[in-house]
């Protein structure tokens, strides 16, 4: 059983008040239009009772929105959407009495169908959209042509006629398609009056002649749906705002405020099935003014510990200024993430694991300190770059050439040692040690310096140079021309020495280990 | 043979996550596993790599390849699918030698010290950079699921890391125990000084190829690693001679 709402002529206008009363009632609701809307009634029975309390009861919660309404339940949702519109009050269909319920309604209601089939029209199965709706109009201006020049009884203007019907609430009211119009006129002209008329009429005779228009036409008169009830998802907005009697100074009693507001959301955030990909926190201070933080979140997190506990740590690197007077929290929020563990690797920690320690660290190092490596696509070996760790959850390339090969978990094993070559790595010195060098035909022979713990000597092996240079096209942005000498010095270690080409300057750019 | 009270004892300790306390020889759990260290003949002399749930040592002075060992446990790591965290003390770790190594960088959390000139930092701020580095390490490793934490405060002077109370290690080695993650520390010189874990003494030889000024190349190191692993009643000391061929040019 479906149930209808449409607002009353009389009744005032409230944004949002009708789908609230609907969302009241049930949760699977579609919006039918501007002025109306339609819900799932099964199984309200054994909530509310019969039908009668149904109707009873929606027209309460209508009530307490300061809504009139026309209710009408019935087996269909045409039906339901049909009568709704032509009668006041409430109406009930008994089951399988649909089109026994509408035969007395004047074809003019059909023009409350205009948007529902708009919306509900299949869609068509190859072909541009364009193409299609282009195509299906000149069809069905030609079929109408055909259908005027084949009238059974002429009949009196369909104008005037459907003013008279229009009485209370017309058809004019529901800015018809033109083609609705010509179809009615059509009906008119064939002496049809009421719904039950249309209803009686063989369906392929009208489609012969009105075609698919025609067919809904009479589908509707006959009280039968062409696509299921669709529920709307309801818009819901993650907000817990707490306004605090004695204003909070410093973090430690805010952490009991944010947990009470972190669990409350949680549980929304439960029961919606969503997880928080962003959490914006608003901290009304008793200086009048707003202290936000918006904390991006690596994966949708819904665990109120998480969630306190990431905020806490945002807040403790960035702490309000003043006493807070007011906390709102704001999540923006995602579809639950759904892990799908292997058996082949071990299982790694979750984003909300990942999320919080990341937290936590960029906390205790600072923000731009925490992260996974990356690389730059350059030829300048000095940059490299940071990006946020998500704790890769791919399978690694050994384990996916194995199974794609069909080898067993040990040639995946041995793949990966052999992956691990031991190469010596550079320790790179982020602040280059500025040095004096001699040089000697063109090489360096010694490295001075006057600062006591940098690496000096005479060069014992020297190789190079590798000159590299870059961004010559942008001057002054970032250009570098550089010769870099692979040197060991004396004492055994092994460094990477560069002559800057721009300045002459000779730095130590990094060990060798 | 160690008697049925004594078993009892060490399995209730084990129970009560108390297993520190206890001194363990590696003879008395052949069965532990061992985790590579990307270099085979290394895993042959320490019994199959890095114990899971112990903290060991990988010292040396410069350019004796305690980087690349430490990069070739990270590419071991990664290579098997397992996530691991450096902290990088003072910020010299270059991700383009790592990623030339094979260490997959997405798995690869990287926490990086301040970028300063160790040598010519004052002693205050170096101790502040240990502490915090030792505290990101102390994070990570309570936290779980990484394969491999390394810390690499290699370069650091021995002041600031001798200024730091004797049971900071100690704790860290108890804060590791029991999970599977290899704790990994890099120094000039042992740290530890904990009953647990495996110390690995570098030494190296710089190898040169070419005859002429300009054939001449840096072709990486000859390695030898010291073995040590020191308890009250077992000391072994194994050495192994590597080469690392690839030279990073």
């Amino acid at each position: 059983m479906f149930c209808c709402l449409v607002s009353d002529p009389s009744s005032p206008v409230v944004p949002g008040a009708l789908e609230a009363v609907a969302r009241a009632c049930s949760p699977r609701v579609e919006r039918q239009g501007d002025a109306g809307i339609a819900f799932d009634a099964r199984g309200l029975a054994r909530v509310i009772g019969p039908p009668p309390e149904i109707a009873r009861e929606v027209g309460r919660v209508a009530a307490g929105h300061g809504l009139i309404v026309r209710v009408a339940l019935a087996g269909t949702t045409t039906t339901a959407w049909l009568l709704a519109h032509a009668r006041i009050g409430v109406t009930i269909v008994p089951p399988g009495e649909d089109a026994a319920a509408l035969a007395p309604l004047p074809l003019g209601w059909l023009g409350a169908l205009t948007e529902p089939a708009e919306g509900r029209r299949p869609k068509a199965t190859g072909g541009s959209g364009t193409e299609q709706q282009a195509s299906g109009t000149r069809d069905s201006s030609r079929r109408l042509a055909r259908a005027r020049n084949y009238r059974i009884a002429p009949g009196p203007e369909v104008g005037p006629a459907l003013q008279v019907q229009s009485s209370h609430l017309g058809p004019t009211a529901f800015g018809l398609r033109p083609d609705l119009q010509d179809a009615l006129a059509i009906f008119e002209r064939w002496g049809l009056r009421t719904l039950g008329d249309l209803a009686r009429l063989r369906r392929a005779d009208l489609h012969a002649r009105l075609g698919p228009l025609g067919v809904r036409l009479h589908q509707a008169a006959s009280g039968e749906d062409t696509a299921p009830l669709v529920p709307i998802e309801e818009l819901h907005r993650f907000v817990n705002r707490l306004d605090l009697e004695w204003p909070i100074d410093g973090l430690e009693p805010l952490s009991f405020v944010l947990a009470r507001q972190c669990e409350a959301l949680s549980a929304s955030l439960e029961r919606a099935d969503r997880g928080a990909v962003a959490v914006t926190t608003r901290l009304r201070l008793v200086t009048r003014v707003d202290h936000t933080r918006t904390l991006q979140l690596p994966a949708p997190i819904r665990d109120a510990r998480t969630l306190r506990t990431l905020v806490l740590l945002d807040l403790e690197s960035h702490p309000p200024p003043a006493a807070i007077d007011v906390v709102e929290l704001e999540l923006d929020v995602a579809p639950g993430l759904i892990v799908q563990g292997t058996l082949l690797a071990r299982a790694l920690p979750s984003p909300d694991d990942v999320a919080t320690l990341t937290s936590r660290l960029c906390a205790l190092m600072g923000d731009t300190r925490v992260g996974a490596p990356a690389l730059v696509d350059t030829h300048d070996e000095r940059r490299s770059t940071m990006t946020t760790f998500l704790g890769d959850t791919r399978p690694p390339p050994s384990l996916v050439r194995a199974s794609a090969g069909k080898q067993g978990p040990s040639a995946g094993s041995r793949e990966a040692a052999k992956t691990a070559t031991f190469t010596p790595c550079l320790r790179r010195y982020r602040l280059s040690l500025a040095v004096t060098v001699e040089v000697e035909r063109g090489r360096p022979t010694t490295v001075r310096s006057t600062a006591r713990g940098i690496p000096s000597g005479d060069v014992v092996n020297v190789a190079g140079p590798w000159r590299t240079s870059g961004r010559w096209w942008a001057p002054g942005d970032g250009r570098w021309d550089r010769d870099e000498w692979d040197v060991e010095l004396v004492d055994g270690g092994c460094y990477r020495l560069v002559r800057d080409r721009l300045t002459g300057r000779w730095e130590i750019e990094g060990e060798m280990d | 043979m160690k008697s049925t009270t004594i078993n009892r004892l060490e399995s209730l300790l084990d129970t009560s996550r108390l297993a520190g306390s206890l001194t363990r020889s590696w003879t008395d759990q052949p069965g532990r596993p061992g985790v590579s260290t990307g270099l085979p003949e290394l895993d042959a002399a320490m019994g199959g790599g890095w114990r899971l749930g112990e903290i060991s040592e990988v010292v040396g002075a410069r350019s004796t390849g305690r980087t690349a060992v430490l990069v070739a446990t990270l590419a071991a790591g990664t290579g098997r699918g397992e996530l691991a965290a450096l902290v990088d003390a003072w910020d010299r770790f270059d991700p383009v030698s790592a990623a030339a190594a094979g260490v997959d960088l997405g798995r690869v959390l990287w926490v990086r010290g301040p970028a300063l000139t160790v040598e010519l930092a004052r002693p205050v701020v170096l101790q502040q950079a240990v502490q915090r580095a030792i505290r990101a390490f102390d994070l990570i490793v309570r936290a779980g699921g990484f394969g491999v934490v390394a810390l690499d405060v290699a370069g650091a002077p021995p002041r600031a890391l001798q200024a730091l109370p004797f049971t900071t290690w100690m704790r860290l080695a108890h804060a590791n125990e029991g999970r599977q993650t290899v704790g990994l520390l890099v120094a000039e010189s042992p740290l530890g000084r904990s009953a647990r874990g495996a110390c690995v003494q570098l030494a190296a030889a710089p190898r040169w190829i070419g005859t002429s000024p300009q054939s001449r190349r840096f072709d990486g190191f000859h390695l030898r690693a010291d073995v040590r692993i020191d308890l009250k009643h077992l000391s072994i000391n194994q050495s192994i001679n590597q080469s690392i061929d690839q030279s990073i040019r």
